[in-house]
C-alpha cells in the first residue's frame, strides 16, 4: 500500500516558515524511519551479537556420542567420501550449504565498504537463506587485491559447498566472476544483482504483457540503466524471445548503440554492455532518453534513485496502455501514483509498499532451493527463465491483475513451486546430478522449506533465542 | 577474463564466413577525409584506454586532417577506405593506414608498416578485417615492402591475437616511461 493513502500525520514543519509539500514530507518521514531502522538495528546487533550461529542437528546423548560423529567413527566416513567423491554430497552437510561470497567492493548503496564492513549484510542474506529458503549459507567476505586472486580464493573453499552465491560484486568485474566460476567450479554459482534481480523483473513482466496483451516478440522495450540488472535483463529478454532489434538500453551517455562514441573502450572495459550495443537498437535510435522511449511498450528503469529521472511526458510518449517497472532503490526513478496519472496501464517497483515489487528475495532461495536438491553442477539463463515462468504463474494463480503482477513475500506456498521448477529445469538441461520427479522435488523443497520458520519459533519458546529487548529507540517509539 | 573477439585495435575480423566481404575497399581520396578523421579518432581513443602514455591530444582532429591529406598524396604511404553496402552504401565504415619505411640495416630493404586499421562494430568478425590486411599487404608489395608489420598497443591483446592468427610475431618492442 502506498504510504501516502495511509498519512494522517500533519505537514512537518521545518524552521517556521516552509511547509512541507506532501511529497517531501512523505520523503522526511521515510528518511526518519529508516534513520530509525539504522539505530535499532545497531542495537540488536550489537545485543545479539550477530546473527547466525551454527546449531549441531544430531542428537549428542553423552560424550560417547562424539565417537561416531567424530574420531575415531568419522574416519570411515571420510575414507568413503575419498573413494567416492559425490558421497560427500550424502553423508555431510555440503548438499545444503553456499558460500555467500563478497569482495565487499559495491555493498548495498554504501559502494566499496570493504569485507569486514560488508559481513552484517552477509550474515542477513544468511538469515534470508535459511530462513525462506532451509539453505545453510555461511558468510565469507573476502579480502581480495584482484579479480584473479578473489576467484581462486572461491574456488579454493568450493569443496565445503553445495553452491555459491556472490554477492555485491561491483559491476562489470561482477560479469567476469559469475561467467568464469560458472565454467570452473562444478557447483552452481550465482549472482543475484545480475540473476536474481532479472528473474523477477523477467517475472513480473511476463504477467504486464499478459495482462495489456502483448507478446513478447512484438514489444518495444526500452531499458535504462545498463548496469548489472539490467544488461542481464536485456539478455534474458532475447532469450526468451525478444526481438533484441526492439529492446534500446539507455544510461548516462544516452542511448547505447553501436557507433556510440564509447563504444570501443567498452570493447575493452564492458565486453557484456558491447555485445548488447551491437546487438539492440535495431531502428538505429540515437540521442537521449527522451528520444528512446516515443512509442515504447515497456520501460524497465534500474538507474538512479531519483524520483523524476523517468518523468510524465515521458510515460505519455509511450505505446497505449505502457508498462513502466521504476526499479531503483531506496526511490524509484517515477513514484507509482505519477506515472499511473500519465498513463501508465501497469507500474511496478522494487519496495514492498507499493504493489507489485520486484523483488530477488522472492528468487534466490527458491533457486539455491532447486538446484541444492538436484545437486546440479551449474545455472544457466534456462534455469533463470524458469524460476522466473514459474514465479510468474504463481501470481496467475492468484489472479493476477494490474496491481498484482508477481506474488508477494507473505505467500510463502510459491517458494517450494519456483523451487520445484528449478530443480526440474536442470533435470532437463542434464546439469542435475539426482533426478527425482516434479512431485519429489515439490514435497521435498515443501519439508526442508517449512522447517526454519518452526526451528526460530521452537528457539524463541524455548528462550534459547532471546527475546528482542526494547531498546531505547524502540521504546521512545512505543506512543 | 579477457573478453572474446570484440573487436578493437585492429579489426579482429577471425568469423570470415568465405562470402564476400560486405564492404567496398578502395584507396582513400581527399573528399573521404571528413569521414575518416572520427573513425581515426575512435581508434587512438581506444589506445588511449590501454597506457596513459597514449593519451590523446587536444588538436588530434587537426592533426588527423594534416596527416591525412599528405598520406593520401605520398607515394610511399597507402590509405585504404572501407565503404558499407546497402543502407551503408557511400558511408566509410572503416579504413587502413600504412607506409612504406626503409631499414638501412635490415634486409629485407623495405618495410610496410600498418599504423592504424579500423572498422566500425557492426563491420567486425565477419572476415573484413581479414580482407583489409590482406588488401593493405598486396598495396605494400607493390609499392616495394619485403616484410610487413604492425603497430598496436603492448596491452591490446586482441590486436595481438588477431595478427598472431595470420602469421604474425613480435619482432622489436618499443618500451617506455615518462620523463
Amino acid at each position: 500500500m502506498a504510504e501516502s493513502a495511509a498519512a494522517p500525520h500533519p505537514p512537518h514543519r521545518v524552521g517556521r516558515r516552509r511547509t512541507l509539500t506532501s511529497e517531501e514530507t512523505i520523503e522526511k518521514r521515510r528518511e526518519d524511519q529508516t534513520d530509525l531502522l539504522g539505530r535499532r538495528a545497531v542495537e540488536l546487533s550489537r545485543f545479539y551479537g550477530g546473527k547466525i550461529e551454527t546449531v549441531p542437528k544430531v542428537p549428542v546423548r553423552s560424550m560417547h556420542d562424539f565417537s561416531l560423529w567424530y574420531s575415531p567413527g568419522v574416519a570411515q566416513v571420510s575414507r568413503a567420501i575419498h573413494a567416492d567423491p559425490d558421497l560427500v554430497f550424502e553423508l555431510t552437510g555440503r548438499w545444503n550449504t553456499v558460500a555467500i561470497a563478497t569482495d565487499g567492493t559495491r555493498v548495498l548503496g554504501l559502494g566499496d565498504v570493504g569485507p569486514a564492513a560488508a559481513l552484517p549484510v552477509m550474515e542477513g542474506k544468511a538469515l534470508l537463506f535459511k530462513f525462506l529458503g532451509g539453505v545453510d549459507a555461511i558468510p565469507i567476505p573476502i579480502r581480495a587485491s584482484s579479480p584473479a586472486e578473489f576467484m581462486n580464493t572461491v574456488e579454493g573453499i568450493s569443496p565445503a559447498f553445495g553452491g555459491i552465491n556472490l554477492e555485491d560484486i561491483a559491476s562489470p568485474k561482477c560479469f567476469a566472476i559469475l561467467e568464469e566460476l560458472t565454467k570452473r567450479l562444478e557447483i552452481p554459482v550465482w549472482h543475484d544483482d545480475q540473476l536474481g534481480t532479472a528473474a523477477a523483473t523477467v517475472a513480473g513482466l511476463i504477467n504486464a504483457l499478459t495482462l495489456t496483451r502483448r507478446s513478447v516478440k512484438e514489444t518495444r522495450t526500452v531499458l535504462l540503466g545498463a548496469g548489472a540488472a539490467n544488461l542481464v535483463t536485456a539478455r534474458i529478454l532475447i532469450t526468451l524471445g525478444h526481438d533484441p532489434h526492439r529492446l534500446t538500453l539507455v544510461d548516462q551517455k544516452g542511448v547505447l548503440h553501436a557507433e556510440r562514441d564509447d563504444v570501443d573502450e567498452l570493447s575493452v572495459r564492458n565486453p557484456w554492455k558491447y555485445r548488447l550495443a551491437l546487438k539492440t537498437n535495431g531502428g538505429g535510435r540515437t540521442g537521449d532518453f527522451a528520444h528512446a522511449i516515443e512509442g515504447a511498450d515497456v520501460l524497465i528503469a534500474a538507474s538512479t534513485p531519483i524520483p523524476g529521472t523517468v518523468r510524465p511526458d515521458h510515460v505519455r510518449a509511450m505505446n497505449r496502455d505502457p508498462v513502466v517497472f521504476a526499479l531503483a532503490n531506496p526511490v524509484p526513478e517515477i513514484w507509482p501514483d505519477v506515472a499511473r496519472a500519465a498513463g501508465a496501464a501497469i507500474v511496478a517497483t522494487g519496495r514492498s509498499d507499493f504493489p507489485n515489487q520486484v523483488n530477488n528475495s522472492l528468487i534466490f532461495p527458491a533457486v539455491f532451493r532447486g538446484v541444492l536438491d538436484a545437486r546440479a553442477r551449474s545455472i544457466s539463463d534456462e534455469v533463470v527463465i524458469a524460476a522466473a515462468r514459474e514465479l510468474a504463474k504463481a501470481a496467475e494463480r492468484k489472479g493476477m491483475n494490474a496491481h498484482h503482477i508477481l506474488p508477494t513475500m507473505e505467500e510463502p506456498e510459491v517458494f517450494p513451486e519456483v523451487a520445484a521448477a528449478v530443480a526440474d529445469a536442470t533435470v532437463r538441461l542434464g546439469v542435475a546430478r539426482k533426478k527425482l520427479s516434479h512431485d519429489e522435488f515439490l514435497e521435498r523443497a515443501r519439508t526442508i522449506m517449512a522447517r526454519p520458520s518452526r526451528l526460530v519459533r521452537t528457539l524463541a519458546r524455548a528462550h534459547l533465542t532471546a527475546p528482542m529487548p526494547r531498546g531505547s529507540i524502540g521504546r521512545r517509539r512505543a506512543t | 577474463m579477457t573478453p572474446d573477439e570484440t573487436g578493437s585495435h585492429a579489426s579482429s575480423a577471425s568469423g570470415a564466413d568465405g562470402g564476400t566481404p560486405p564492404i567496398h575497399l578502395r584507396p582513400a581520396v581527399v573528399a573521404d577525409i571528413p569521414a575518416l578523421i572520427p573513425l581515426l579518432l575512435r581508434l587512438k581513443r581506444l589506445n588511449e584506454e590501454f597506457d596513459p602514455l597514449l593519451k590523446v591530444r587536444d588538436d588530434a582532429e587537426e592533426q588527423s586532417r594534416t596527416v591525412f591529406r599528405a598520406q593520401i598524396a605520398d607515394p610511399k604511404a597507402v590509405v585504404l577506405a572501407a565503404e558499407g553496402v546497402g543502407a551503408d552504401k557511400n558511408k566509410v565504415v572503416g579504413f587502413v593506414r600504412a607506409l612504406v619505411r626503409e631499414r638501412p640495416f635490415y634486409t629485407p630493404e623495405f618495410e610496410g608498416v600498418i599504423l592504424d586499421i579500423y572498422l566500425l562494430p557492426l563491420y567486425r568478425r565477419r572476415g573484413v578485417g581479414e580482407y583489409l590486411l590482406r588488401e593493405v599487404s598486396v598495396a605494400l608489395k607493390a609499392k616495394g615492402a619485403g616484410v610487413v608489420t604492425a603497430e598496436f598497443p603492448a596491452q591490446n591483446e586482441i590486436a595481438g591475437r588477431f595478427y598472431a592468427k595470420r602469421g604474425f610475431r613480435p619482432i622489436t618492442s618499443i618500451h617506455a616511461r615518462s620523463l
